[in-house]
């Protein structure tokens, strides 16, 4: 059964004159996957980074576990719950293997543990076979692969996932949304912002749109019921 | 003028290991290097905060930085001189014409240099570096580290740029330190000295020392680059 993992109230956002984000409320369950949608420049990334506390919000509050956190000034405790990963990730001018451990490294984890727990990650991704090659010999759809693998070995509450199958080609898009499936399905929760129908349309997706600032949930016809609180704006 | 009997009497001087001419060498390369190790990681660390934070003020502090790239070397000399001279507000310190008082003027000329360097390479990085780390829950040290790292080819070119311009440094060196022989006497200081004296083999020894190290730091940098995988 899902429960409450997060929830984000009040977020606003302006670039100038122009207001983004309208005060966006949502509420986010535990084992369950969102796409967000909406069109170029409603404000999809800009959520996604002031969640990631990449940008301060104006104004905005997210809770987690009873705790509540001001988007406008971000707390480091909120940086080991969510993980953000770029449209096209950057990779580590080192090995792949280094990259997945970056994350690990920066938490104090050993060495022989931190080597275990990448172990698991390269192959969880499926990269195995390339875990001592540096990023720069890699297509689109690994360097993907490694970001998605690089996140989940942090056990973040939430995953950001910033158009992660955008200009993939198929072969390497299906094995993206695998992992987004299964990145998904413990007691943590995927929020993806795209365009990509065929993700949109993946049966575990639920739905929000950002449309002129406001964020607003979207049934589907045959879908999960939509779990998330429709937009308080 | 006789060009190969003094080359051929530089090479003699080089390779008998005349140690005169080692001294002066080693003086060079003494304060050169101290003074860069000891200014890089200040240097280093402005220009990271000057490219990264956005603060009142910020502007004027780059135009000041990069406009002391070109302030004249005896002109620094002069100040430093005035500085640590007897009647100077620094004189009880007794530093003037020793090999620290060029160190202190070595930090000097070579701050701008490495300052604007890391700056600009710092600058030039993918701002997704510094977001990467945060987001990986790095704190703010761990990322500013993990970016300097990225751009760890454009750093080093700044302390061997930084290395460079004091290395060949006359001005300064003469001001503060003397050129007394066998304590402040550096390469340029004594390829001035010889020149006018008309004793050329040591000057052209001197000089060849001196574009070996240029070469060397080059093929150096050339090399760390191609083995940092930039393909």
């Amino acid at each position: 059964m899902s429960g409450h993992l997060v929830r984000i109230d009040g977020v606003s956002k302006r670039f100038g004159e122009r207001v983004v984000l309208s005060a966006v409320a949502a509420r986010f369950l535990s084992g369950e996957s969102y796409v967000l949608t909406g069109d170029n420049g409603s404000g999809k990334s800009t959520l996604m980074r002031i969640l990631a506390g990449l940008d301060p919000a104006e104004s905005g509050t997210l809770e987690m576990d009873g705790r509540t956190a001001d988007l406008a000034s971000y707390p480091e405790w909120l940086r080991g719950e969510i993980v953000y990963v770029h449209q096209h990730p950057y990779l580590f001018d080192t090995s792949i293997a280094e990259n997945i451990g970056f994350g690990l490294r920066a938490r104090g984890m050993e060495a022989a543990e931190r080597r275990r727990i990448v172990a698991e990650a390269l192959e969880w991704a499926g990269l195995g076979h390339i875990a001592r090659v540096r990023p720069s010999k890699l297509s689109g759809g690994e360097k993907q692969r490694v970001a998605m693998a690089r996140a989940k070995v942090l056990h973040p509450r939430l995953f950001l996932l910033d158009e992660p199958t955008a200009n993939l080609d198929r072969d390497g898009r299906h094995r993206v949304l695998d992992l987004i499936h299964d990145l998904g399905q413990g007691e943590n929760c995927v929020v993806v912002a795209c365009h990509d129908q065929e993700l949109i349309q993946l049966p575990f997706m639920r739905q929000f749109r950002l449309d002129s600032g406001h964020l607003a949930s979207v049934p589907r016809p045959g879908a999960k019921p939509v779990s998330a609180d429709r937009t308080l704006a | 003028m006789d060009l190969i009997e003094p080359t051929l009497d530089a090479f003699r001087l080089l390779f008998t290991g005349d140690p005169k001419l080692w001294r002066i060498i080693w003086t060079s390369l003494y304060c050169s290097t101290v003074a860069i190790a000891l200014i890089a990681p200040f240097a280093i660390a402005l220009g990271f905060l000057i490219a990264k934070v956005h603060f009142p003020g910020r502007r004027a502090l780059v135009i000041t930085v990069q406009g002391l790239l070109s302030f004249p070397t005896v002109v620094v000399g002069l100040t430093l001189y005035m500085l640590l001279s007897r009647q100077g507000p620094l004189g009880f310190l007794r530093l003037l014409f020793t090999p620290e008082a060029m160190i202190i003027g070595y930090m000097v000329i070579a701050f701008p240099v490495l300052v604007v360097f890391t700056l600009s390479s710092v600058q030039g990085a993918d701002p997704r570096v510094y977001e990467t780390a945060r987001s990986l829950g790095a704190h703010k040290l761990m990322a500013a580290w993990t970016t300097l790292r990225e751009v760890r080819f454009g750093v080093m070119a700044s302390i061997f740029n930084g290395f460079g311009r004091v290395v060949s440094e006359v001005g300064c060196s003469i001001m503060i330190g003397g050129n007394i022989a066998g304590l402040t006497r550096n390469i340029p200081t004594a390829i001035a000295l010889e020149t006018s004296k008309g004793e050329f083999a040591q000057g052209i020894a001197l000089g060849f020392v001196l574009i070996a190290l240029a070469l060397g730091i080059n093929a150096v940098l050339s090399f760390i680059q191609g083995e940092g995988g930039m393909t």
